[in-house]
C-alpha cells in the first residue's frame, strides 16, 4: 500500500514539475512580448514626432529600404495590436497554469499526508 | 527596455513580519534576494543603454559645418578601415528601434538622444527606489530572523 502511494506521489510530482516548467516558459514569453510592445511603443512615439516629410528607412536584412512615414506608422500600429493580442493570450495562459498548479499542489499535499499516515501505521 | 516586474511587495500586503515563522521568513528573504538581483541586473543594462545614447549624442557634437569634405576613416570591419568623406553634414540616420531608421537633422538628432538619456535615467531612478524599498524590507527580515533564531536557541537548553 505504502509503495503504491509512493509511486503515485512520484508520478504526480513529475506532473507538477512539468507544470512549473511550462509556467516559467509562459512567463518568459510574456516578458519578451512586454519588451517588444514597449519597444514598438517607443518607435511609434518617435514616428509621431517626425515631420511629415521626414525620410524613414526600414532595415530589411542588411539593407535600408526607404518607406513612407504613413506606411511605417501603420505597420507599427498593426504590430502593436498583434503583440497586445499575444500578451493577452499569454496572460490567460499564465492564469490557467497558475490555477492548475494550485490544484496539483493540493493534490500533492493530500498524497503526502496519506503517505505519512501510512508510514506511521506501518 | 526593461520593465519593473509587478510582483507584489511583501510590505504592501500589510503582513506583520514579526508574526511569521522562521521558514516563512527564510522564504521571503530568498525571494527578496532574487528580486534585488533582478533589479541590479536591470540597472546594469539601463546604465549601458544610457552611456550608449550619451555617446551617440556626443558624436553628433563633432559633426559641424567645418568637417564637410574632410577625410574620415570608415570602419568596414572591426579591423579594417577605408577613407571616406562626409558628404551630408546636415542629416543623420538614427535607429529608433525595431528596424526603423529615421532621418533627422543634427539638432533634432541631439534632441533625440537627450530625450532618450532622460527617459533611461528616469527609469533607473524608478528602479532604484523600488530596490531601496526591497533592501529595507530585506534588512528587517534579516534582523527578525536573527532575533527569532537566537530566541529559539536560548529557549532550547532550558526545556
Amino acid at each position: 500500500m505504502t509503495e503504491e502511494v509512493q509511486k503515485k506521489l512520484q508520478k504526480e510530482l513529475e506532473i507538477y514539475s512539468n507544470m512549473q516548467k511550462e509556467y516559467r516558459k509562459a512567463v518568459a514569453q510574456k516578458q519578451q512580448l512586454d519588451g517588444q510592445l514597449n519597444e514598438n511603443k517607443a518607435v511609434k512615439d518617435e514616428l509621431m514626432l517626425l515631420k511629415k516629410d521626414s525620410e524613414v528607412y526600414k532595415l530589411i536584412g542588411p539593407v535600408l529600404v526607404k518607406q513612407e512615414l504613413e506606411e511605417a506608422k501603420q505597420n507599427v500600429t498593426k504590430r502593436m495590436e498583434y503583440i497586445s493580442k499575444e500578451v493577452k493570450r499569454t496572460d490567460d495562459h499564465i492564469y490557467a497554469l497558475e490555477n492548475k498548479q494550485e490544484a496539483q499542489q493540493e493534490n500533492l499535499n493530500k498524497l503526502k499526508n496519506d503517505l505519512n499516515k501510512l508510514k506511521i501505521k506501518a | 527596455m526593461a520593465s519593473v516586474s509587478s510582483a507584489p511587495a511583501p510590505g504592501m500586503q500589510q503582513i506583520d513580519l514579526s508574526k511569521l515563522a522562521v521558514p516563512q521568513l527564510a522564504q521571503l528573504k530568498q525571494q527578496l534576494d532574487q528580486e534585488i538581483n533582478v533589479i541590479q541586473e536591470s540597472l546594469q543594462t539601463l546604465k549601458m543603454a544610457q552611456s550608449k545614447f550619451h555617446e551617440s549624442g556626443q558624436s553628433l557634437e563633432k559633426i559641424t559645418p567645418e568637417v564637410k569634405g574632410e577625410t574620415i576613416l570608415v570602419p568596414l570591419t572591426g579591423s579594417m578601415y577605408v577613407p571616406g568623406t562626409i558628404a551630408d553634414i546636415d542629416n543623420v540616420l538614427i535607429d529608433i528601434g525595431t528596424g526603423y531608421y529615421a532621418q533627422k537633422d543634427i539638432e533634432s538628432g541631439k534632441d533625440y538622444f537627450k530625450r532618450k538619456v532622460k527617459f533611461v535615467t528616469e527609469q533607473m531612478e524608478k528602479i532604484q527606489n523600488v530596490g531601496r524599498e526591497k533592501a529595507n524590507i530585506l534588512d528587517t527580515i534579516c534582523q527578525l530572523l536573527g532575533m527569532k533564531i537566537q530566541a529559539q536557541r536560548s529557549a532550547a537548553p532550558s526545556s
